[in-house]
């Protein structure tokens, strides 16, 4: 008495910052919502749940999903689950409604992503609020402070350059510049991400993610129960989720991944993936901060330690390479909150079902990779494998 | 909360202002520990089940998911493992720039947080040569003390 | 011939989930302890209960909500003391009701063989107990809308006051005394309990005005702590030490806001609501309870939940004392179901019970329930 689920719609909104959006939170978020029952073809009245997140300390609401679900014009009393673990909430979301669907609870649910950073005027001194209280949160770090670490510890073990950083900024803003729903949509030179303003060492500005307003949404069903549905389903063949302690101070060692790595190794083996740089068509991962591109695709089993930038300047990760990664511009440049942390998974669901923006879609794409993460000092992990699921009906 | 319409930028805002006042609730094990700062202590807890050394302490080993048993006075000199410089800090944060660093005091398992001196904050300049990664630091205690992280002023270059 | 697909559609079939540890920590009007301590002892118990280690738990589900544990993303401080730490790991802001329910189906999944479920509540203000309220009801005043409800005061006790004050139709205010005043007897004695006396309608009535018509003495007692529930498979739960009690039926429903009126006219629809999901997953009908743990967060709304459910004359309601008697706040709904397995642990094999929950962040408004349907093995 156990059910599959799979991603039957995907509904992603235009990004923009906070300061030029026109459009209100709850707006953003019936614009996502719409645009997922129009991709999957499923009418509102077949939705039987919603899960969302909320990020209470971002966004100027407590638990603003309490009267934003009940006007997305899918009926005013639908059930609600609200979700928060910080920057992995957007994945975790899809992860409980697969979960409500594979039980048997439920059939079809709606996963919310909104845009948590809408609002906070300055975001850094909300990320504040969620590095350890008492202990860590007085020494004064926001969010790049805390991925600052993991690029100077990185940098220290396996000779990673400024220019290397670079690379992998202007990769992001190349491959961004062709997705019609990123935020940062121009391309930028080594030069120009270098000139940046210095962030945190060894970071500048070009080389952390934008604050972003935009809204995720997608629909998780059975497989099995698609018959009024208009998509080819993604599969979710393989889910998992990680964590490291809380305090900073208790991850051990700030230059390798080793809680990905050990969440890889996991969901791998339930999919059954043998050769990851093999078995995967295309890859999102969230990598807000340039040095995690290379960190992640080395703990995910893409490349040796230290050789992630090789994989990257090697133009396998990009559009026609063997891997390609982040075809959507990636966090980098389009980051949102909740909506940022979903669009991973939703990115990654729509390689396999073959509806992708054209101008970023993997031919034939078949097998896909998504993953998040987040919290204080990237503490918690997640990641989904999509599968293209033939329709049977 | 007060609520004002801003009519400058070209979407309309209103400001929404917080007032949200905590007590946070330090529990047995970081009271002790901020106790410890006020003597020139850093205390930390240990795991018998296994051998991890916990500082700052805590009441449980995540690994063994049993209670931490038996404190331990660490010495107050230890390794810098890594370090950051805030060139660019957040509204109620410290003045940057300022160094972050994660020291692993003698005898610890875990690392510590916190704030270390001794680098060229001169722009431009390779933020690492005068303070290498691996460099032994110790703690300076502040002049007044009363229970809180900052009972450490910072940690700084042994010799 | 496929089933009719939306909300009309049939409930589908799903797998048992059992109960195998419930535990908590000491129910007090405010814990000095973090909260990570809180959750760590609570978890603890439970698991020793079982004869389980943190190693054999497939997935943590967390309930506690950011703005009153004084942190963004508190979840990463109780994480590892939820038994998270390197696994499958999340936090509902909700009641912990919703965490069993979460938990439970990753169990009924296939997915997960034992699971964690808990709930903590110590609100990060200290003071005295008016002071306290006075920050859950300002936290509660920034979870309704904000450009229309919150500059009017919009609060959980205000949404409650209305919704008291609207069924005077039928009932007095002495009823709602009376009701009040037999539940804080009944959890008088018992060692769970907050109120550790015996009430009269006097009393009641003779209490702090909270909000007309309420009195302090119809609101919860509040108290706080941490409360876990340890879930397993069928065949997993065959190998597990202590108490176990299957659980058959997992309701989920949210209210609508403010503006259709609902949680004024009819307050015990979105209860119904979870309990039909439920008792159609169980395959119940509402006569065959006999025990049911029902949070009714103030007396006028007692009635309202106990239609809904459709118990009546048979069944044992709150021998607990329901939340007149004590309410750790967002541990409740784990609360509940401690409360009924350990009901249940000394009745005949078969005997079928209830746990409803709520969370009371925005009160009657946008309600969310939980309806667990657990049944004596
Ligand atoms: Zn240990």
């Amino acid at each position: 008495m156990a059910y599959r689920a799979a991603v039957a719609g995907v509904g992603l909104t235009e990004a923009t910052s906070p300061r030029k959006q026109t459009r209100s939170t709850i707006e953003l978020c019936q614009q996502a919502v719409q645009a997922t029952l129009a991709h999957s073809g499923a009418s509102p009245d077949s939705i039987d749940a919603i899960v969302t997140g909320n990020i209470d300390g971002f966004e100027g609401t407590v638990l603003g999903a309490k009267h934003v679900t009940r006007l997305l014009g899918i009926g005013a009393d639908l059930p609600v689950t609200i979700v928060n673990t910080g920057g992995t909430t957007g994945g975790n979301l899809m992860q409980v409604a697969a979960r409500m669907v594979r039980s048997g609870t439920h059939r079809r649910v709606l996963v919310l992503g909104g845009p948590t950073f809408f609002g906070s005027t300055d975001l850094q001194s909300a990320i504040n609020t969620n590095s350890p209280m008492i202990i860590e949160q007085p020494l004064g770090m926001g969010g790049y402070h805390m991925g600052a670490f993991a690029a100077s510890a990185y940098q220290e073990r396996y000779g990673l350059t400024a220019d290397d950083l670079a690379a992998v900024a202007v990769a992001d803003h190349a491959k961004a510049s062709r997705n019609p729903f990123a935020h940062l949509r121009y391309e930028m030179t080594p030069e120009e991400v270098l000139a940046g303003r210095p962030l945190s060492s060894p970071l500048t500005q070009p080389m952390v993610c934008p604050i972003s307003t935009s809204a995720v949404a997608m629909l998780v069903a059975d497989p099995e129960d698609v018959a009024d549905l208009a998509t080819t389903p993604a599969l979710i063949k393989a889910m998992g989720m990680s964590a490291d302690p809380y305090l900073g101070g208790g991850k051990g060692d700030f230059s390798r991944m080793q809680n990905l790595a050990n969440l890889a190794r996991r969901v791998y083996a339930l999919a059954d993936i043998r050769d990851p740089l093999g078995e995967f068509d295309a890859v999102e991962i969230f990598a807000p901060y340039a040095h995690m591109q290379p960190m992640q695709l080395e703990a995910l089993g893409f490349a040796p330690p230290g050789g992630g930038i090789d994989l990257i300047r090697s133009g396998a990760t990009d559009a026609g390479g063997t891997l390609p990664t982040n075809m959507s511009g990636g966090p980098k440049c389009t980051n949102a909150g909740v909506a940022g942390e979903l669009a991973p998974y939703a990115y990654a669901a729509l390689q396999v079902m073959g509806d992708a923006p054209a101008s970023i879609q993997i031919p034939g794409a078949r097998r896909s990779l998504g993953h998040g993460t987040g919290g204080s000092f990237f503490q918690f992990e997640n990641l989904a494998i999509f599968e293209s699921l033939a329709r049977s009906n | 909360m007060t609520t004002t319409a801003n009519t400058e930028t070209a979407a309309p805002t209103q400001a929404v202002h917080w007032d949200l006042h905590y007590d946070i609730h330090l529990g047995e094990t970081w009271s002790q520990f901020m106790e410890g700062l006020r003597q020139k202590k850093i205390l930390a807890t240990g795991c018998s089940s296994c051998v991890r050394v916990f500082v700052p302490p805590q009441a449980y080993c995540e690994s063994c998911f049993e209670p931490t048993d038996g404190w331990r006075e660490l010495p107050h000199e230890g390794t810098l493992e890594v370090f950051t410089v805030a060139w660019h800090g957040f509204t109620g944060g410290p003045q940057a720039p300022y160094a972050i660093g994660a020291i692993r005091l003698d005898g610890a398992s875990t690392l510590l947080m916190h704030w270390v001196v001794g680098v060229d904050f001169t722009p431009g300049a390779d933020v690492r040569e005068q303070l290498p990664f691996g460099t032994r630091v110790r703690a300076v205690w502040a002049e007044e003390r009363t229970g809180q992280i900052l009972d450490i002023a910072h940690f700084e270059p042994v010799g | 011939m496929k089933p009719p697909i939306g909300r009309g559609a049939a409930q589908r079939a799903v797998a048992p989930v059992h109960v195998v540890g419930a535990a908590s920590t000491r129910f007090l009007p405010e814990h000095d302890a973090m909260l990570d301590e809180l959750v760590f002892e609570a978890v603890y118990k439970a698991l020793r209960e079982c004869g389980l280690r943190k190693q054999d738990l497939g997935l943590s589900v967390l309930a506690s909500m950011d703005v009153l544990d004084g942190r963004s993303i508190s979840s990463g401080l109780t994480n590892s003391a939820a038994g998270g730490y390197l696994g499958d790991s999340f936090r509902v802001e909700g009641d912990a009701g919703l965490a069993i329910v979460c938990a439970a189906q990753a169990i009924a999944s296939g997915d997960v063989e034992v699971a964690v479920a808990v709930g903590v509540y110590n609100p990060e203000r200290s003071g005295g107990a008016a002071t306290r309220r006075a920050f859950v009801e300002q936290v509660s005043n920034l979870g309704f809308e904000p450009h229309f409800d919150r500059p009017i005061a919009m609060t959980a006790n205000a949404s409650y006051a209305l919704q008291a004050g609207y069924g005077l139709v039928d009932r007095t205010v002495a009823d709602y005394a009376t009701l009040a005043a037999d539940e804080i007897s009944r959890g008088g004695g018992l060692e769970r309990s907050l109120r550790r006396f015996a009430a009269t309608q006097d009393d009641v009535l003779a209490s702090v005005p909270i909000a007309w018509p309420l009195h302090e003495l119809m609101l919860p007692a509040y108290s706080t702590g941490a409360v876990a529930i340890v879930l397993a498979s069928p065949a997993r739960a065959g190998r597990c030490l202590g108490r176990d009690a299957r659980l058959t039926g997992l309701g989920h429903a949210t209210g609508g806001y403010t503006w259709p009126g609902e949680w004024l006219t009819d307050p015990g629809a979105t209860s119904r609501r979870a309990a039909r999901m439920a008792l159609a997953q169980a395959a119940v009908s509402p006569d065959q309870i006999e025990l049911a743990e029902i949070s009714a967060p103030t007396p006028a709304l007692h009635r309202p939940y106990v239609d809904a459910l459709g118990v009546g004359g048979e069944t044992t309601i709150n021998a607990s004392g329901g939340l007149r008697s004590n309410f750790p706040g967002l541990a409740n709904g784990a609360l509940r179901l401690l409360e009924v397995v350990d009901l249940l642990s000394v009745r005949p094999r078969g005997t079928t019970a209830v746990s409803h929950s709520v969370d009371t962040e925005t009160g009657i408004v946008s309600e969310d329930v939980t309806l667990l349907v657990a049944e004596a093995i």
